[in-house]
């Protein structure tokens, strides 16, 4: 039985000016992606991975195009319900992407559901605790970002995404500063959230690792989906071999 | 908002520096504001208390013709108006709830002449007074440093130090009074210099002069040399004179000279107005009779050797009523009133503010109040521009930080308030501190009971004692003032962070 699609994009063009030309990162893209899945976008350095992944996580805007995000259309949406579908909708794990510095782990993982209001103290606390301790920092949990490691860092980015139980979940290099153990485990996290909640993972990526846990890929070239723009299904034995 | 004031109070910690510099300004500006507000408040108090309590009231009344207010330190010299009906506003001021009390005074300049014809004629100011109704009102106001004060009835004058000094400049003689000797440690520099030569007086003659330029010269004789309690500087130019030797002296009606009868046809010559004199020449019956013998008005000499009575004194022309009220905070609503009822009993007189009758001396506090807020404005404008600076630095260096917060799901809102609460927390606290520190100086100041004879430094301190004073309203103004500066240095560095894309902090990194 096929999902309904929770990323939906249609014509999509993104261009910058640079001086006196403009650059086209993304040439008329059409892509589905289905509710529930991992989903990789690969493609060199400049084909337009990055661009792509930031429309989609509604940090970026389109300069034409159609994209609808779990079933909302986002171009043309005010800030304010663009940032509430952000907080309520998404998750984002970006390579370098900074935590608050004056808060420590706890804190930074609780604080999206501080923003949304919806639990008591001691819910979210409990919450956080256990994503925490999902992402193997249950001992730095009253650690500030400043004293913790690269790959720690990554970790407490990875449970601040996936704390509010996003409906999807969008990561640049996930896992570009982990040891491949730390990696692992939070691909499985990932791979685990995702079959019991359903949450859509979207990754862009070089890691061949996680090319392994995804369900499509979508490779970029120069702005275009290549091989006939359309999601690229990844054999289902491979990755059962995974 | 515990998160916010939980991260603001984090960042400002985390920014000490910075904290530092906007909370080291926001420190001392309201120090600045609040000691500056207190020396300010308590020298507006002490003149009011020193002038209220010690020289003049709450309020004058003053003639309806006199054209400026400023009856009391008018350096032009101009002549006060003359008030003939006394007894026509004294029932209106009883009749008033809040009037504690009151004193008609007769108020002008005198010149001072001098038997030397080297000398250079001056003017003093004379304040005539019925000195035992005056020293009722004002007790305590001041002291004999030589000789002694005038006894209730007596003629003479009481010249203070300052008046001295001027007349010395004026005459070439330096005042002893009657009965005392010289006093080395009291002379001027001036005289000092010339001590072999100095000659010395035990009275002085004034030539007074009245709105009709006509003039007479008086004898003083010297009584004391005398010193205001407070505010000697600017009350040390006043004379104290009795009020009929006053009266003489400008030419007014005196108590003495009312009592005399007056021929029917005499009361009508002085009755008559100006534009009625041409009528003299006019008819017959009211010219001179050269033809009859130039006797005494019967009685005349009887009446005006009797003792005066207070009403008899009170008779006479005055130019100025002093009123204490009961309550001083009630002097607008009282003048409002005072003015109303001076109107409808037809009296020919208006009431004015102790304030407006100083004219500069009374606006001396609100003129170096404005001073001193254009002074602490243009810190406030200064401190406005660098924290605006600082903060803007601080929110173009937080772009990762506060862009991956918005890309998380903060709004622009939760930005703005974070924003406002650090700026916020700088102003309670150094703000606060710069109060309290500003409150603690000025209470310090006044239980140390700092007290000068400088007459310059009393001008100062509104009074001999310094009393700095710190009402419930300046610490709100200054509070606001602080928030207000918080405020508008916040807007646009919160503006510039409220933009803050999470595009912009990924393209940082």
């Amino acid at each position: 039985m096929t999902k309904p699609n929770i990323i939906e994009i249609r014509g999509l063009t993104k261009d910058y000016p640079l001086g006196k030309t403009t650059v086209h990162a993304l040439r008329g893209i059409d892509l589905n992606i289905e509710a529930g899945t991992i989903t990789s976008i690969i493609g060199p350095s400049g084909s337009g991975k990055t661009t792509l992944l930031n429309i989609i996580g509604c940090i970026d805007t389109a300069s034409s195009g159609a994209v609808q995000v779990a079933g909302k259309e986002i171009t043309g949406l005010s800030d304010r319900k663009i940032t509430d579908l952000r907080l309520h909708t998404i998750g984002f794990i970006f390579q370098t992407f900074n935590l608050i510095p004056v808060l420590d782990v706890l804190e930074n993982v609780e604080f999206p559901l501080l923003l949304m209001k919806k639990q008591s103290a001691a819910e979210i606390r409990k919450r956080a605790e256990r994503l925490v301790e999902a992402v193997g920092l249950k001992e730095h949990s009253r650690h500030r970002p400043a004293e913790l490691s690269g790959g720690q860092r990554q970790r407490v980015a990875i449970a601040r995404a996936l704390v509010t139980n996003p409906s999807i979940v969008l990561a640049d290099e996930p896992t570009a500063n982990l040891d491949s153990e730390t990696g692992a485990q939070i691909l499985e996290l990932m791979r685990e959230m995702n079959r019991q909640e359903g949450t859509t993972f979207i990754f862009s990526t070089h890691d061949s690792n996680i090319l392994k846990y995804a369900k499509s890929i979508t490779r970029l070239k120069d702005g275009r989906i290549d091989g006939g723009q359309k999601a690229q299904k990844v054999p289902a034995r491979k990755r059962s071999k995974a | 908002m515990r998160l916010i004031l939980k991260i603001a109070w984090r960042n400002l910690l985390r920014h000490k520096g910075k904290s530092l510099v906007i909370g080291g300004i926001l420190f001392l500006g309201a120090l600045l504001m609040t000691v500056g507000n207190g020396v300010i408040s308590g020298m507006d108090r002490g003149i009011e208390q020193n002038v209220v309590n010690g020289f003049v009231g709450d309020i004058l009344v003053i003639s309806d013709k006199q054209k400026s207010d400023n009856v009391l330190i008018d350096m032009m010299g101009s002549l006060i108006e003359p008030i003939a009906n006394y007894p026509q506003i004294k029932p209106v001021l009883a009749g008033l709830p809040n009037v504690e009390s009151f004193l008609p005074v007769g108020k002008n300049m005198g010149m001072a002449l001098s038997d030397d014809p080297n000398a250079q004629p001056g003017y003093i100011f004379l304040l005539g007074v019925d000195f035992g109704v005056y020293r009722r009102m004002f007790p305590d106001n001041m002291s004999a440093q030589e000789g002694r004060l005038l006894e209730p009835g007596e003629p003479g004058i009481l010249v203070p130090k300052h008046a001295r000094e001027q007349f010395y400049n004026f005459t070439n003689r330096w005042i002893v009074p009657e009965g005392c000797s010289l006093v080395e440690d009291n002379l001027s520099k001036d005289a000092k210099e010339n001590r072999a030569d100095l000659l010395t007086m035990d009275s002085v003659v004034m030539m007074g002069m009245n709105v009709e330029n006509s003039s007479t010269d008086v004898r003083f004789p010297v009584k004391g040399i005398i010193k205001y309690r407070a505010l000697d500087t600017i009350l040390g130019h006043f004379c104290i004179t009795d009020i009929e030797s006053y009266r003489e002296c400008m030419g007014y009606f005196s108590a003495s000279a009312q009592k005399i009868p007056v021929a029917k046809d005499n009361q009508n010559i002085l009755a008559m107005q100006d534009s009625n004199l041409d009528a003299l020449f006019a008819s017959d019956n009211l010219m001179v009779d050269n033809n009859r013998p130039m006797v005494p008005t019967p009685g005349a000499a009887a009446a005006a050797s009797a003792p005066l009575t207070g009403q008899d004194i009170e008779s006479g022309v005055y130019n100025l009523v002093f009123v204490k009220l009961k309550n001083h905070g009630l002097q607008a609503q009282t003048l409002q009133d005072l003015n109303r009822a001076l109107a409808e009993a037809k009296t020919g007189a208006r009431a004015i503010s102790w304030k407006k009758a100083f004219g500069v001396i009374g606006s001396m506090t609100t003129l170096i109040k404005g001073a001193l807020t254009l002074f602490v404005g243009f810190l406030f404008v200064v401190a406005i521009i660098i924290i605006i600076n600082t903060l803007t630095m601080a929110a173009m260096e937080r772009v990762p930080e506060i862009g991956m917060m918005r890309a998380v799901g903060a709004q622009k809102r939760f930005i703005r308030a974070m924003f406002f609460g650090e700026t916020g927390m700088l102003a309670a606290v150094f703000g606060g501190a710069g109060l309290l520190l500003g409150a603690l100086t000025v209470n310090v100041i006044t239980l140390m009971h700092i007290t000068t004879t400088n007459d310059f430094v009393q001008l100062l301190y509104g009074g001999d004692t310094f009393r700095p004073l710190l009402r419930w309203g300046d610490l709100l103004v200054i509070v606001v003032e602080i928030g207000l500066v918080t405020l508008i240095a916040a807007l646009y560095p919160v503006r510039v962070a409220s933009q803050i894309k999470p595009l912009d902090a990924i393209a940082r990194d």
